[in-house]
């Protein structure tokens, strides 16, 4: 029996996005960073960080341990051979896990988040109810996450109101 | 030809209406003619009408490749306005309201042109002063506008959302002469006076090349049904123009898009006349049968498909829903697209082709409909003068390289934004 | 209407920008400027066009479409396709 659905924001995070520079390939940044990034929509962690794959040579990363400064210290890894930008005011991210977790973010997505179209590790740069976002799945809880720009965070949360019948807003204050 | 009157109807009301001769006659081709037009719409039609009737040119086929009236003039919208700012399309597009004025009386038939009043609404200080700017442009070209506040759109139109946090409703400019016309009623009358006055009109006739003397000079058409010689060839064919042009070589500014229609069921009057949402593209009026017709913008891309995609039928539905939340409760009925030429700067062309004998009438993005008569009128006075006609000079087909664009909207050269 | 980006995979038509045919070049000097920006083939048929991945990994793509039928045929990310 699934966990009841949740929907928290994931605070205390540090976002930025990489962008490999001409030429620079994704093996060259996993040398640098000691995590190798995927090379299409799709998600590698370690214990420091998550990549996104968000496009060609282009990831968000994220990290749990969000100091200031992380993206600067990610900058420096990659001086050279990618541009990092910090995003973590920038972006909210909403942890979406339990049971009909998928079905929510269906109703407003374009792709097919069936377990077997979109498992653990699949990602996706689209749109939800107008809104885009980054979206990705963690486990199969299921728990998705999905990063959108801050503020469209009241309007998302609108969305999920009236999309989810019985949920109150999301537990936690997104701002 | 039996002239429409109390009369006429009378006698034929006696023996039960079943005596009613053909209103035109479907003609079959004939080897030549002094002028053979390609399209049968609105516009090929009205053209081959003021040939005839303004200028004596009878010896006359319009050439479609289906039926008259399938195309664009079947599909669109109904809408009729002169609300233009900009020289060039403001004189032209005021003649054609002139002739929807006295339409019916000409032709001795009834287009249901209808006056009913054109009302663009504003949500910004911004847009109504662009509005302001528009209707001061109109009144110095003699042309009817009239400024609204918000209490004076809601006499007009007390059902609008009025107090839409995103998009409130701040006024509006309002053309009363503005309206709607029967389109097919339209096409109809064009065939009948123009049939009236000998002009063939030959149906499920393609053309599919052109024939050319060893100038290089335009001597006739080849089509599905032979060829046929003719003196000149005028080329209305709508979303088709790139089509036709590329026949004789001709790469033309205009790319080809679809755009949607739509239509409710039935309702009793609730709509008092033309209106059209200011903070995105939705625009509907109601039938004389009761539907409520709406559309919105054209769907983006290249396509010669003739239906469009769900992306704007959301959209559409979104601008209708902004403005007067009643029409959710409409329940849709149909939904169709046509195939518009989409020039660079949204502006029609009205010029000879630079090959000797052809002319061109092309570029009739959204609005063509309301341009039928002064379009047909102009198109008749090129071909029958070799001059264009004093409200359509500026239709050059040379405006793009000489910098003479006329972009009523201000959007660049790129023509699905306009 | 969906494209297959190649990087996103297929995606709704309206997750896009269109741009327009892909085949005019622009000229270095000003010689050929006007059939660049003005002048188009608009064929009836399979089309090279330009569209924008604004709402997925905004990229520019070359997709391969029936502008008579709206059937797609492929999508290339424009930065590798030869003109
Ligand atoms: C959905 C929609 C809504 C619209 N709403 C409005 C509106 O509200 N107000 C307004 O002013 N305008 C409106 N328009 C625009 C207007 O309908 C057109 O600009 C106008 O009808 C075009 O002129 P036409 O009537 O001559 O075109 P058409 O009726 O399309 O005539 C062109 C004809 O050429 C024929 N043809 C093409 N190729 C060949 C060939 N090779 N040989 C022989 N024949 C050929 C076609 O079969 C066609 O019948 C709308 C258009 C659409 C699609
Ligand atoms: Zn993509």
């Amino acid at each position: 029996m699934a966990e009841p659905l949740q929907i928290t924001a994931r605070g205390k995070v540090a976002l930025a996005t990489v962008m490999a520079r001409k030429g620079v390939d994704a093996a060259a940044i996993g040398a640098s960073l000691g995590l190798t990034p995927p090379t299409g929509p799709l998600t590698a962690q370690d214990e420091t960080m998550t990549l996104i794959g968000v496009g060609p040579g282009a990831w968000l990363a994220i990290s749990e341990y969000g100091q200031a400064g992380w993206a600067a210290m990610l900058g420096g890894k990659l001086a050279g051979i990618a541009s990092v930008s910090d995003q973590t005011s920038g972006y909210i991210v909403l942890r979406v896990s339990g049971e009909g977790a998928g079905d929510l973010l269906q109703k407003g997505a374009f792709i097919d988040l069936d377990r077997t179209a979109f498992g653990v590790g699949a990602a996706a740069t689209t749109v939800i109810a107008h809104i885009g976002v980054i979206l990705w799945k963690v486990d199969d809880a299921p728990t998705f996450d999905v990063a959108l720009f801050r503020s469209f965070a009241d309007s998302f949360r609108d969305w999920i109101a009236a999309s989810a019948p019985g949920l109150a807003a999301p537990s936690s204050p997104v701002r | 030809m039996t002239r429409f009157s109390v009369f006429s109807l009378a006698k034929n009301a006696l023996s039960g209406h079943r005596l009613w001769e053909r209103t035109w006659r479907d003609a079959a081709p004939r080897d030549a003619y002094d002028v053979v037009i390609v399209g049968g719409g609105g516009h090929g039609l009205a053209t081959a009408y003021y040939l005839a009737k303004e200028h004596g040119v009878r010896s006359v086929a319009v050439v479609e490749k289906g039926w008259i009236g399938g195309g664009n003039a079947g599909r669109n919208t109904t809408i009729i306005r002169s609300n233009y700012e900009l020289e060039g399309n403001a004189a032209f597009y005021e003649w054609s309201m002139k002739l929807w004025e006295g339409l019916e009386q000409d032709l001795n038939y009834n287009a249901m042109v209808s006056q009913r009043g054109v009302l663009n609404l504003c949500h910004s200080d911004a847009q109504r002063d662009a509005y302001a700017r528009r209707g001061n442009a109109m009144r110095m070209n003699g042309v009817d506008a009239e400024l609204l506040d918000k209490e004076g759109v809601r006499r007009l139109a007390p059902f609008l959302d009025f107090d839409q946090a995103r998009f409130p409703i701040q006024g509006g400019m309002y053309q009363p002469r503005g309206g709607t016309a029967r389109h097919d009623a339209v096409v109809w009358g064009y065939a009948r006076g123009a049939s009236d006055r000998g002009v063939d009109i030959i149906q499920n006739c393609e053309v599919t090349g052109f024939l050319r003397g060893a100038d290089g000079r335009i001597t006739g058409v080849e089509t599905t049904r032979g060829v046929i010689a003719a003196g000149r060839v005028g080329v209305a064919v709508a979303g088709n123009s790139s089509r036709v042009a590329a026949m004789v070589g001709l790469r033309l500014p205009i790319e080809s898009h679809v755009l949607q229609a739509f239509v409710s069921e039935a309702l009793k009057p609730v709509l008092p006349g033309v209106i059209t949402f200011g903070a995105g593209h939705f625009y509907v009026s109601q039938s004389d049968k009761g539907g409520l017709v709406f559309g919105g913008d054209i769907d983006g891309y290249n396509s010669y498909a003739s239906r469009g995609n769900l992306p704007v039928v959301e959209d559409v539905c979104e601008g209708g829903m902004a403005i007067m939340p009643m029409i959710g409760r409409a329940r849709l009925l149909r939904s169709w697209g046509g195939i518009c030429d989409m020039t660079m700067d949204g502006s029609p062309i009205i010029d000879r082709a630079p090959v000797d004998g052809l002319y061109l009438n092309a570029g009739w993005c959204y609005g063509g409909f309301k341009a039928t008569p002064a379009s047909g009128w102009c198109f008749a006075h090129l071909i029958a003068t070799d001059q264009p006609h004093e409200t359509a000079t500026r239709y050059r087909l040379d405006r793009f390289a000489t910098g003479h664009l006329i972009d009523e909207k201000g959007q660049g050269a790129q023509p699905n934004l306009h | 209407m969906r494209l297959p980006c190649p990087f996103c995979g297929d995606r709704d038509a309206s997750e896009f920008v269109y741009r327009g045919d892909a085949a005019p070049v622009r000229p270095a000097t000003s010689e050929g400027f006007y059939d660049y920006v003005y002048l188009r083939e608009n064929p009836a048929g399979p089309m090279r066009e330009h569209w924008y991945h604004a709402q997925g990994c905004r990229n520019w793509l070359v997709v391969t479409r029936d502008t008579r039928t709206h059937e797609v045929f492929g999508a290339v990310l424009a930065r590798g396709a030869a003109q």
